[in-house]
């Protein structure tokens, strides 16, 4: 039975990848390659090129990557530095902060911004009152910032977690070698941490390029391809989509070319500490120790703001969309009431997603971990790809690839979830494959040699050891499908619209009450599924990126 | 009819790298057998072959009559002993020794009888209700003792089983495996690289180097009677000199024809000329170590460097280097390789 069920295993993940990536992925080259008549042609990538509008949307999204990533790094950077060596009080509450940053449904970061800090922004509106006069939040500058607030949770977990294994004695050598605290910083622990500082890096700039809610809501004329792609996508639907597709496949180009670039970047620079000597973190004192608090804090609760913020405007008294003073439960009463299949559709894709992703995740994970064959790797090469694909390029791959007959699938839940289940795929099989290398293969061969069949073994000591790691994973799935709206934003119809979608569009019909109210009941779905996941895996927060 | 008995076993894996070359030896019933060499001598592959984890490429194994290599390792009935230890870590201590008695059905109130029994012989009883994260690595190494002895396994497989505990440990531990496994009288196969151990605990020592086996026999043959050159560097330590007739003082016609290198033990030395019939070589001191039981002495020779092992060193015992000494001893105690390697016989040792 074991002889012919792994190959079987290798030959579905193959299968999956051919129709959820390779098809649509080709279906969209295919779409770019050709023009509206149907002849092959360079055309449109000629009109990219020739177009001011895309060449500028090109420079913005490297201008918003970069910002992002350089945004991210300097507040990433300081924190982990602060965290991880510091003694900083109530550092479990800033990470905890900086959790619920990384997972503040999308969206909701921009409108709390606009909130605060846009034309009529509760903080703008109060300083001018007092004189002083800030720009509103609207423009590069703010998509910048929000990336920053946004995505430095990815350097900063990253980084603290190697910040805090280096092994002090190599610090201590290197000081006793007689190299200056500041040479021994730039020579010793810099080249350390680097990889987790451009792994993290990495993520926040692959994150910044792809984001789409953020440059829409406060870009006002920052236009980055993504935006473009979705605009594109919107006009041009129903007829050819071959502007949208080639400019997907350009936001493709740009992420892998970064994937690749860090892998070439780091690829010496792999160092395992030993922990039998972590370095202790120092206690500060007087005017050092409140600017270490000041930062730590001012970076975890700006970060965090988005859905503290949200979490109160759901709590104010509003009549239709505006708000009125004082504190009522009106607006989670209407989301009851009247957007209840948006909450369902959402636990629904969810937990089908999860499902679909932890069972077939699991399995290659197997295949990955345990049996190594030249089509494995590459399977697992593979699966970088679907990794790094913006959502809004999945929503439009899926839409090119499984539009029309033999697979038509658009509107339909289906594409909903498989469109979520193909990029979270990646990691389930990742985190499933490093749970399983956790497990010696002796404790299975113990197993064995005590009667128990491979088959047995496998089920009776190896699952129940992965088992709690397989369903922490599925619980950070959870989060990450309940939270996906840039995919779901291409492929929903009326029937299947969910949360985020429901988020996007009260936000633009200027309906803050509801967003709110929405964003918040998201929040206490992800803080839930993330509790049971660090409670079954102890408390990891590495293991939300 | 031997009980266990391995036959010209050879493993080539990819690439022609020849693991196993053509092993062959057998062990008695309740025979302690230890193989011993350095690490990628193919003993660790040998193990896992008569476990099942491994395939032969060419070879049979047989166990008690009958042939082990066509039998699924699940139904090999062989009790293993990790290096890791591979304690499953979701069992508590009591249920990590009943695992393999599940798998035999065996009714609840023996197996009851026998874990606690199990138990109490590597004296594990008070933790039976513990789950092993809690325990230090020798005790951990007791649950895989007793979760492997319990099933009274018809062979006792035993992969470097001490060299994760620290020294005091290993010692303890493996006077207690030896004892275990007399009481039991099942027979082991021991893996180590660690001579000392493999002196201390074995009936028997195969010795392995290259995937070949360079001598089988008893701690004793071992050690005072190496067949190669490769045995006796390996276990203990050994002066090891090229030979050269016109050199040190042997007899005349004392050494062997074939003699390439001769070779003596640090304690088969001594300080000063010794007693009559006994050869001396001029030195001067080059080092002088203390450890407390013994000292060492390296003294530098026209014949080239020897370590002399000195007894009981007197406290005020002083060696500067560069003082003239000389080192005696007797001829029968020197060993004589020739250019292979192998061990030929002296004129007058039998």
């Amino acid at each position: 039975m074991r002889v012919g069920f792994w190959p079987l295993v290798g030959l579905l993940a193959w299968l999956i990848l051919a129709v959820l990536l390779i098809v649509p992925l080709g279906s969209v080259l295919l779409s770019s390659l050709h023009d509206q008549a149907g002849h092959l042609t360079f055309a449109n990538y000629e009109r990219f090129l020739d177009t001011p509008r895309f060449r500028t949307a090109f420079v913005n999204t490297l201008i918003a990557g970069f910002g992002g990533l350089a945004g991210s790094l300097v507040l990433g950077a300081a924190m982990a530095f602060c965290m991880a060596r510091l003694e900083i009080r109530g550092s479990r509450f800033v990470s905890l902060l900086a959790i619920l940053a990384l997972v503040s449904p999308p969206f909701i970061g921009a409108y709390s911004w606009i909130v605060l800090f846009g034309s009529g922004g509760v903080v703008r509106q109060t300083l001018m009152q007092w004189g002083v006069f800030i720009p509103p939040i609207f423009g590069m500058w703010g998509v910048l910032i929000v990336f920053s607030f946004k995505f430095y949770p990815y350097v900063y977990l990253l980084t603290s977690g190697a910040l805090s294994n280096i092994n002090r004695s190599l610090e201590e050598a290197a000081e006793s070698l007689g190299l200056t605290p500041f040479q021994r910083v730039m020579r010793i622990s810099f080249p350390l941490v680097l990889p987790a500082l451009s792994a993290g890096g990495l993520l926040a700039l692959i994150h910044s390029i792809a984001d789409f809610g953020t440059p829409r809501l406060i870009g006002r004329g920052f236009n980055v391809l993504a935006t473009e792609a979705y605009t594109l996508y919107s006009a041009e639907i129903g007829g050819s989509l071959s502007m949208a597709t080639t400019i997907s496949i350009v936001l493709i180009v740009l992420s892998m070319i970064f994937v690749v670039g860090q892998r070439y970047m780091s690829r010496r620079n792999v160092y395992h500490g030993n922990l039998i000597n972590k370095p202790a973190k120092r206690k500060l004192t007087g005017f050092a120790n409140v600017a270490a608090h000041t930062v730590v804090y001012a970076i975890a609760l700006i970060g965090a703001m988005p859905a503290i913020v949200a979490v109160i405007f759901s709590l104010r008294r509003t009549r239709g969309p505006v708000f009125q003073p004082g504190f009522s439960l009106d607006s989670y009463q209407r989301i009851i009431f009247s957007l209840s299949d948006a909450i369902q559709n959402s636990l629904l894709f969810s937990a089908a997603t999860v499902l679909l992703t932890v069972v077939i995740g699991t399995l290659i994970g197997c295949l990955v971990a345990r049996r190594m064959t030249a089509s494995n790797a590459l399977l697992d090469a593979t699966l970088m790809v679907p990794y790094v694909m913006p959502g809004i390029v999945v929503g439009i791959a899926f839409v090119a690839a499984f539009n029309a007959p033999p697979v038509a699938l658009t509107g339909t839940a289906a594409i909903i979830i498989l469109s979520v289940f193909i990029r979270r795929l990646p990691y389930s099989v990742r985190s499933s494959a490093s749970a399983l290398r956790q497990v010696s293969p002796s404790m299975e061969e113990a197993a064995i040699s005590l009667g128990y069949s491979p088959v047995r073994a496998f089920m009776k000591v190896t699952v129940p050891l992965i088992l709690p790691g397989i369903v922490a994973g599925g619980m950070l799935s959870f989060v990450t499908a309940i939270n996906e709206l840039s995919s779901s934003l291409v492929l929903y119809v009326g029937s299947t619209i969910t949360m985020p979608v429901r988020i996007y569009i009260a936000i633009h019909d200027g309906d803050y009450g509801t967003a709110a109210a929405l964003s918040s009941v998201l929040l206490a779905l992800s803080g839930a599924a993330i509790a049971v996941a660090f409670r079954l895996m102890g408390r990891d927060e590495r293991a939300l990126l | 009819m031997d009980y266990l008995a391995v036959e010209n076993a050879s493993k080539t894996f990819g690439g022609g790298v020849r693991a196993l070359d053509g092993v062959s030896f057998s062990v008695e019933r309740d025979e302690f057998f230890t193989l011993l060499g350095p690490s990628g001598c193919g003993k660790t592959t040998l193990l896992r072959s008569i476990a099942g984890f491994a395939d032969l490429t060419e070879g049979t194994i047989t166990l008690d009559g009958a042939r082990l290599d066509r039998t699924p390792p699940h139904r090999r009935d062989i009790g293993m002993v990790f290096q890791d230890y591979a304690v499953f870590p979701h069992l508590t201590v009591a249920e990590n020794v009943a695992f393999g008695l599940k798998a035999r059905k065996t009714p609840a109130a023996e197996s009851a009888a026998r874990v606690a029994e199990a138990l109490a012989t590597v004296r594990l009883g008070a933790l039976a209700a513990r789950l092993p994260a809690a325990l230090s690595g020798g005790q951990q190494q007791r649950i895989g003792l007793a979760r492997a002895m319990v099933i009274r396994p018809k062979l006792l497989l035993m992969d470097e089983p001490l060299s994760n505990l620290d020294a005091k440990l290993r010692i303890e531990l493996r006077d207690e495996i030896r004892d275990i496994q007399k009481s039991v009288g099942t027979a082991a196969i021991y893996v180590t690289h660690d001579q000392e151990e493999a002196l201390a605990i074995s009936d028997r020592i195969c010795v392995m180097n290259a995937g070949r086996i360079e001598q089988i026999g008893t701690p004793q043959e071992i050690y005072a009677d190496p067949r190669t050159i490769f045995v006796a560097s390996f276990v203990g330590t050994m002066n090891v000199t090229p030979w050269d007739a016109a050199g040190p003082g042997f007899p005349p016609g004392f050494a062997p024809d074939r003699a390439h290198v001769w070779a003596i033990r640090p304690e088969h030395l001594r300080i000063g000329e010794g007693r009559p019939g006994a050869v001396a070589i001029r030195g001067e001191v080059d080092k002088y170590t203390y450890l407390g039981r013994e000292a060492h002495v390296a003294v530098r020779t026209p014949d080239g460097r020897f370590v002399i092992q000195v007894a009981d060193p007197a406290p005020g015992l002083r060696m500067q280097p560069g003082t003239p000494v000389s080192v005696g001893f007797d001829p029968a105690n020197a060993l004589f390789f020739d250019e292979a390697g192998r061990r030929v016989a002296t004129t007058r040792t039998s």
